[in-house]
């Protein structure tokens, strides 16, 4: 089946945020499997404007300058580079490992958020068992889940229990229904991790080294059964890394991980046996690829399944995704502001506020289990929110202070002489394809009522008011809360 | 027991429109149920409260030993007017408290001395969450007023709790969310300032676009129907507050609780349902230049504890011009008290017990709880409390929000004995 340019947008928009419709023109000649891998190799997309603005607007050189590095500055960073990337499947991974692993700033301090945020970064599409490695010795995983309080003789099942129920396996085989493991399990595990610490950053050295070390007499070198009585069960003075491996072997994860995937990438799964088959055909691949990442996403957005109509719109945009997705699918501005030596000292942290507003407070998710998707992202009073950014946006003009905003002249670039058109082309740009002949009706007879209420006609040149009033209702849509 | 997503969208204390819309007639008996309303509004004093400062044990030689300079003697607890701030023959308020002094004359204000809670923990961010969440702990998860919501709260429609400024993790529930209004200017459907002659065409066709009909139980119709909710019912809080008079004259600018008492005051004068309030002051970190040079009657401290002193007054008296002086109980807290020896910077460090208050027509006057030893300290030199902040807590759930403070509080707690 070909791919069309409605694939490449609805690809772009999981894959990433969502782009102008150059971009999705590009991505659509890719073809499906030219476009999947060219969003996941990001690596080979040339990223150097990005760096540019972050070298221009950042000063991380030392973290302990709480002036330039602190909660906001991180939380503008991120945001600056989800707006401005090339590499937007690097953002949308790391946001999905920041929600899977998830860990907060209510918790732990801003240096070891961005340390943990650069390795999702760095493992983010490794073998699985890499990447969870790396997260367990993580600064901040170890005072998040109080790994720093396993010791032996008294351990601490915090981060035990969670390895297992969230990051890995789940409480439940997502196909069979059966337990994945016990509570003594549970207790076994946790004694693998004993010791387990880092080494404060030295003063000197890199500032963002948090060196993970075992402390010896901290650390439980009795032996250890875990999952006894089951086709997984090994006994033996297990280590933590001994532990990872054997979990990332079995196939549970790959299951988990499946469902954590859809969920977040493509749909909600259900406990249909159809839904099951899912699971266990993708699970596959993670077995097959040797637990890797990168294979599992690539068969995961090439697959029916990705494209089904089931999975178009069939999820509700998290706050970034929203905010960012505007952003990008528009062509507005974002300027970060600077904040380094020399320059002036004035930042926009603009759009970590309007997340915030939202509920997903960026760096900051709720609890270990992340935030509770789609529908969970609305109320009253977040919707209000979603309606206000999307009129800050379309209605800042001031296209020189740091912040959001819109000129006429790139409202202008996607007016047409014909109302009809107009519409047409702005829900294109917004990536709504399929709205009904109704809402088209609507904003149409939006674009040629006067103040009055008068029907009065379509006027191309009243960009500054009617077209930005446009963009605010598409924004409006239910449609548009869908991605 | 997980809920659906869709009784969570039901349940949100954040549905405004619902009751709002309702006919008159419904309207009216919502009216007269307020006869019986139990309003309660919670006051944060952010940053560690100096509640050695605050209610002052001026008999006590070890406060002056401790406080040569920052330590008000007998003879300076006079305000501005020369008013003495005397309670007892033990304890006397801040100077800067001129109004709460006379609101406990006239038996409106319960003060509970030593407040704390068992191993204190000196970051602001731990110990409020141990207050938020009243779970010391493992103070994570949902806040003690969130559980009382889900309980109480969930399933009713209408603008049940509202925080003024952000949501505190007190207000977290697992079945209800509660709206933070941080100004009633953004708490509105906005549309481009530049042309109000457009808004009613944007209002008309965000209506169009969000009444119609969607497959039932899909993602779109619950956000559409929440939309309309969302805007209709901003509209409606708008016209509320629009509809809001007062006889009483808060205090100006740059009084931030002035402001926030006074939007919880037009939320709950003009909004039957609207009986939890949470508005929140920050500022009271005073490591440094608590007091201004050595002057005591200025400085960080006095100014807080007079923006408090004077929001509360207005407050208090804006609920009697509207009927609702003896429906209404106001509880003030701060997440840790100071250290009893100040420090060479003319302010105090990180402490542990604090006095709470509690005011409003409901309670009975007096000083409980007990002060504690300025002799006998923990190792950080700090205080040993006297009183759980629970058993405030569950001295208001039992006696004033009328569920079973065990339940909210996963423990049983003794009565303060300030409500009846």
């Amino acid at each position: 089946m070909a791919f069309t340019n409605e694939d490449a947008a609805h690809l772009l928009r999981r894959m990433g945020f969502g782009g102008n419709p150059d971009e999705i023109s590009d991505l659509e000649s890719r073809g499906k499997e030219g476009a999947v891998d060219y969003l996941l190799n990001h690596q080979n997309i040339n990223n150097q404007p990005l760096d540019d603005l972050l070298t221009a607007s950042f000063n991380f050189v030392d973290p302990r300058d709480g002036n330039r590095f602190n909660q906001g500055e991180i939380r503008r960073w991120w945001f600056t580079r989800m707006v401005h990337t090339r590499r937007q499947f690097e953002e949308k991974m790391t946001l999905f490992w920041h929600n899977h692993f998830a860990t907060a700033l209510s918790q732990v301090q801003d240096l070891y958020m961005y340390i943990q945020n650069l390795k999702f970064r760095q493992y983010g599409l490794s073998r699985f068992d890499d990447l969870l490695e790396a997260v367990s010795k993580d600064a901040a995983m170890l005072i998040w889940l109080n790994g720093l309080q396993n010791v032996a003789g008294s351990p601490n099942e915090n981060f035990g229990r969670e390895l297992q129920e969230l990051f890995t396996m789940g409480i439940l085989d997502p196909v069979t229904g059966q337990a994945n493991y016990t509570e003594d399990d549970v207790k076994q595990v946790a004694r693998a991790f004993t010791g387990w610490k880092f080494r404060n950053p030295r003063q000197g050295s890199d500032p963002y080294n948090a060196e993970w070390f075992i402390q010896a007499n901290q650390h439980d070198n009795g032996s250890k059964t875990i999952y006894a009585g089951t086709p997984y069960q090994v006994s033996g003075n297990l280590g933590g890394e001994d532990v990872i491996g054997i979990i990332c072997n079995r196939p549970q994860t790959g299951r988990f991980l499946t469902k954590k995937l859809f969920d977040f990438f493509v749909h909600p799964l259900s406990s249909s046996s159809q839904d099951k088959q899912t699971i266990d055909k993708f699970a596959s691949v993670y077995t097959s690829s040797n637990h890797s990442i990168k294979e599992l996403v690539r068969a995961i957005f090439t697959s029916d399944e990705f494209f089904s109509e089931r999975a178009r719109y069939g999820l509700v945009k998290q706050p970034v995704e929203y905010i960012v997705g505007a952003i990008r699918m528009l062509g507005a501005d974002y300027r970060p502001g600077a904040n380094v030596t020399g320059e002036r000292n004035q930042t926009s942290n603009a759009l970590a506020g309007f997340s915030r507003n939202m509920t997903q407070d960026i760096f900051n998710p709720p609890d270990v289990a992340g935030w509770d998707l789609n529908l969970g992202w609305t109320n009253t009073a977040t919707m209000l929110e979603r309606f206000n950014f999307a009129n800050a946006l379309v209605t800042n003009r001031n296209h020189t202070n740091p912040g959001v905003s819109i000129t006429n002249d790139q409202l202008g670039e996607y007016t047409k002489s014909k109302s009809k058109k107009t519409v047409n082309k702005f829900l294109e740009v917004m990536n709504l394809f399929g709205v009904p002949k109704e809402v088209k009706t609507n904003l149409r007879n939006y674009l040629e009522t006067d103040d009055q209420g008068v029907k009065v006609g379509y006027d191309k040149n009243d960009i500054d008011k009617k077209i930005r009033g446009l963009v605010h209702q598409i924004l409006c849509l239910p449609e548009s809360e869908l991605n | 027991m997980p809920i659906t997503r869709r009784q969570f969208v039901k349940r949100s204390a954040g549905m405004v429109s619902l009751s709002l819309l309702m006919p008159k007639v419904l309207l009216t008996d919502a009216m007269a149920q307020s006869t019986n309303r139990r309003i309660f509004v919670v006051i944060q004093l952010g940053g560690g409260n100096d509640g050695l400062n605050t209610l002052i044990p001026y008999t006590d030689s070890a406060y002056h030993s401790k406080r040569p300079t920052l330590g008000f003697r007998d003879t300076e607890l006079v305000d501005a007017q020369s008013k003495s701030m005397i309670l007892n023959s033990q304890f006397g308020l801040h100077p800067a408290l001129t109004q709460l002094k006379d609101m406990y004359d006239q038996n409106q204000v319960a003060i509970i001395n030593g407040v704390g809670y068992p191993n204190p923990n000196l970051s602001h961010f731990t110990s409020m969450d141990i207050w938020h969440t009243a779970n010391p702990a493992s103070p994570t998860g949902t806040g003690w007023l969130g559980r009382y919501a889900d309980e109480k709260l969930a399933g009713q429609s209408g603008l049940l709790a509202a925080s003024i400024g952000t949501l505190p993790k007190s207000l977290y529930g697992d079945n209800v969310v509660v709206p933070s209004i941080s100004s009633f200017q953004n708490y509105t459907y906005q549309t481009d300032s530049r042309f109000a002659g457009d808004r009613n065409n944007q209002i008309n066709t965000f209506n169009a676009n969000n009444n119609r009909v969607f497959d039932a139980g899909s993602f779109a119709d619950s956000i559409a129907e929440m939309s309309v909710d969302a805007v209709a019912g901003a509209a409606q809080v708008q016209a509320a507050v629009a509809s809001y008079t007062s006889t009483v004259t808060y205090p100006a600018a740059p009084n931030p609780l002035s402001a926030a008492l006074k939007m919880a005051a037009q939320l709950i004068t003009t909004l039957p349902q609207a009986n939890l309030l949470y508005v929140q002051m920050g500022g009271f970190d005073n490591h440094s230049a608590q007091i201004q040079g050595t002057n005591k009657l200025a400085g960080a401290h006095f100014t807080l504890l007079r923006y408090f002193s004077e929001a509360v007054k207005a407050f208090y008296d804006d609920m009697a011009a509207h009927g609702l002086a003896d429906k209404t109980l106001m509880m003030e807290w701060s997440e840790f008290g100071r250290r009893p020896n100040e420090n060479a910077s003319f302010g105090t460090d990180h402490g542990t017990t604090s006095q709470m208050m509690v005011i409003g027509d409901p309670v009975t006057k007096g000083i409980y709880g007990q002060q504690p030893s300025l002799t006998d300290l923990d190792q950080a030199g700090n205080m040993k409390f006297k009183v759980d902040f629970r058993e405030v807590y569950a001295t208001i759930l039992n006696k004033w929000l009328g569920v079973d403070a065990q339940e909210i509080l996963g423990g049983s707690f003794a009565d303060v004995g300030f409500l009846g």
